[in-house]
């Protein structure tokens, strides 16, 4: 039998009639999604710590007892005892009503908070979260800082003088975000372990109770190019650290595995609980001629880009005539930061490649070589995205 | 060609204004295949709708997704499974009621639709979805591999036996030339 054949059996079951949705589909499932985005904010605006303390320790409890079952319990010198352990210390951190912590990371000053790096050194991080209703939180690294004031949150990017607002939520601090709920972070890797994403086992010994988890990289490696430069994206150990007297966590390490070796990216350990923040915590100062970034480029969109190759070739175009003006078509920013037009202003193209996507990134990654004004050839990846409302291509990062 | 065969969506949709394209973009395929599994109007844009919002609800964990239509059929795919599943405990008769909105397109594809179920209830199952996604869409073997959840070897022996048991069936049934 031959293609024909299949084509003449296929036509009793093609519809003849052609059946489109409703005029008021599409307005009725519109009003169904917003209806869904108001209940998540409803959740996130309630919040964990909003509940009665005793729903917290309540649910918290129960959870644990869900869970460990999965838990290999045990390894060190004194067995844990398990279930008790565990409810102790969501007890003990529903009392918090402020953490400070203080840590360093692998990764580039000044760069996003997702990036870290085997070979880079470490910087330092420190992290405020303040337990009110609404809460409260900073997060700061050289060169980047990000304040939830309880209303928005915004960042501010020293090395670009650029500044960026969104929701509480917005995801800022990324990887990080899982830090300003620490009372959270165990029953949530262990529901992950439980789903199968993740190993966990937990221990006790010299009056300290470890919890580790392991993970796989998540993400698309077709093109391995974002392995290892994020947590989620590397294959990586988190040992947590709880104080068995007050149950309360203590440190955190994280490593990732490269090449069979096992770096130290990330580790956390002071935990200071219950201070009193200056209010000024919360209050960011920023320059006057600060470039606020926006959802959505300020200047009209270039014509025919048709892809994260063409933006690309567009910006980096734009930027050896100096037309600052075109550069803003594919950034989605106010106005162009100093540091780029003074890094990039007059550069020469020698390359640009093909784009490809790589690891988590929504976007696109297209690797380029430039000569700049001072005789450097830089090459690098250029992270190009277009999931923006308008579905406009902009340069995201890797400049 | 559809408005979602010809729109290119790589990613999953995170905000509500790419969902409003992507409903826009969509609706119409995924509605006409659900009507074509339900046999009516409004349990098909029913089980569509609870798609489009539970895709919103996971739309961050599925942000790694880049086969978007495929999936999406998949999602509406294993919902009218549910559907069905849920009828099949109801008195007979109950839920492939005409509506009171029904078009004449309606009532001649839910003919259709009842001429289909006979023909493909009576080859296996993993057969029958095959055949359905390649006849009642425009995906491509590779995206109903996507849609099925298998490879696309696999996918194009399920269609060919099943084909090939229409074949027989349109045979016997004298509905087909020799």
């Amino acid at each position: 039998m031959n293609e024909r054949d299949d084509e003449e059996v296929l036509r009793h079951i093609q519809p003849l009639a052609r059946i489109a949705a409703s005029n008021s589909f599409r307005e009725r499932v519109m009003k169904a999604i917003a209806e869904e985005r108001a209940r998540e904010n409803s959740r996130t605006a309630r919040g964990w710590k909003s509940w009665p303390r005793w729903v917290t320790i309540g649910c918290a409890a129960g959870l644990i007892l869900l869970l460990l079952p999965m838990l290999r319990v045990g390894g060190g010198p004194e067995r844990s005892s398990g279930a008790a352990l565990l409810a102790q210390s969501a007890q003990a951190m529903s009392k918090v009503q402020t953490v400070h912590i203080l840590g360093r990371i692998r990764t580039l000053p000044g760069d996003n908070f997702e990036l870290i790096g085997a070979e880079y050194d470490f910087v330092p991080i420190e992290i405020w979260r303040e337990y009110t209703n609404p809460p409260r939180w900073r997060v700061e690294k050289p060169g980047r800082v990000v304040v939830m004031n309880g209303q928005t949150s915004t960042m501010y990017m020293e090395r670009s003088n650029s500044a960026v607002s969104g929701t509480p939520n917005a995801g800022f601090i990324e990887w990080l975000r899982p830090m300003l709920d620490p009372q959270s972070i165990l029953e949530n890797e262990l529901m992950a372990a439980r789903k199968g994403a993740a190993q966990a086992a937990l221990s006790k010994s010299n009056g300290v109770i470890v919890a580790a988890v392991s993970r796989q990289a998540q993400g698309n490696f077709a093109n391995d190019w974002a392995r290892n430069k994020s947590i989620a994206e590397s294959d990586h150990r988190c040992l947590y650290r709880f104080d068995s007297a007050s149950k309360r966590l203590e440190g955190l390490q994280v490593a990732i595995a490269v090449a069979g070796k096992e770096t130290v990216v990330a580790e956390f350990t002071d935990f200071r609980y219950n201070e009193v923040f200056p209010e000024t915590l919360y209050a960011l100062q920023l320059p006057s001629d600060v470039a606020w970034i926006t959802d959505r480029p300020s200047k009209p969109a270039p014509a025919n880009l048709n892809g994260p190759r063409d933006a690309a070739v567009f910006f980096f175009n734009a930027c050896a005539s100096e037309d600052w003006d075109a550069v803003l078509q594919v950034r989605s920013e106010t106005s162009v930061p100093m540091g780029i037009k003074q890094t990039y202003g007059g550069l020469q193209v020698i390359a640009i490649g093909e784009a490809f996507q790589s690891g988590l990134y929504p976007g696109y990654f297209v690797t380029y070589q430039v000569r700049l004004r001072d005789g450097y050839v830089k090459s690098h990846k250029i992270a190009i995205r277009n999931d923006n409302p308008e579905q406009r291509w902009v340069v995201d990062g890797g400049i | 060609m559809t408005a979602a065969a010809t729109l290119q969506i790589e990613s999953w949709p995170q905000t509500i204004s790419e969902f409003e394209r992507l409903v826009e973009a969509t609706q119409d395929e995924l509605v006409q295949f659900a009507f074509y599994r339900l046999g009516n109007r409004a349990d098909a844009e029913d089980a569509v709708q609870d798609v489009y919002v539970q895709a919103f609800r996971d739309r961050d964990k599925r942000r790694h997704i880049t086969e978007v239509r495929p999936y999406l059929f998949r999602m509406v795919r294993n919902r009218c499974t549910d559907v069905l599943r849920g009828r099949s405990r109801k008195p007979a008769g109950q839920g492939q009621e005409a509506g009171a909105g029904d078009t004449l397109a309606d009532m001649l594809a839910r003919e259709e639709a009842g001429e289909f179920a006979r023909l493909l209830d009576r080859i296996p199952e993993r057969e029958a979805e095959v055949i359905r996604l390649r006849a009642w869409s425009e995906l491509s073997f590779a995206e109903v591999a996507v849609a099925v959840g298998a490879a696309v070897p696999t996918v194009k022996s399920r269609f060919r036996y099943g084909i090939e048991k229409l074949r027989r069936l349109l045979n016997l049934e004298g509905g087909m030339p020799r």
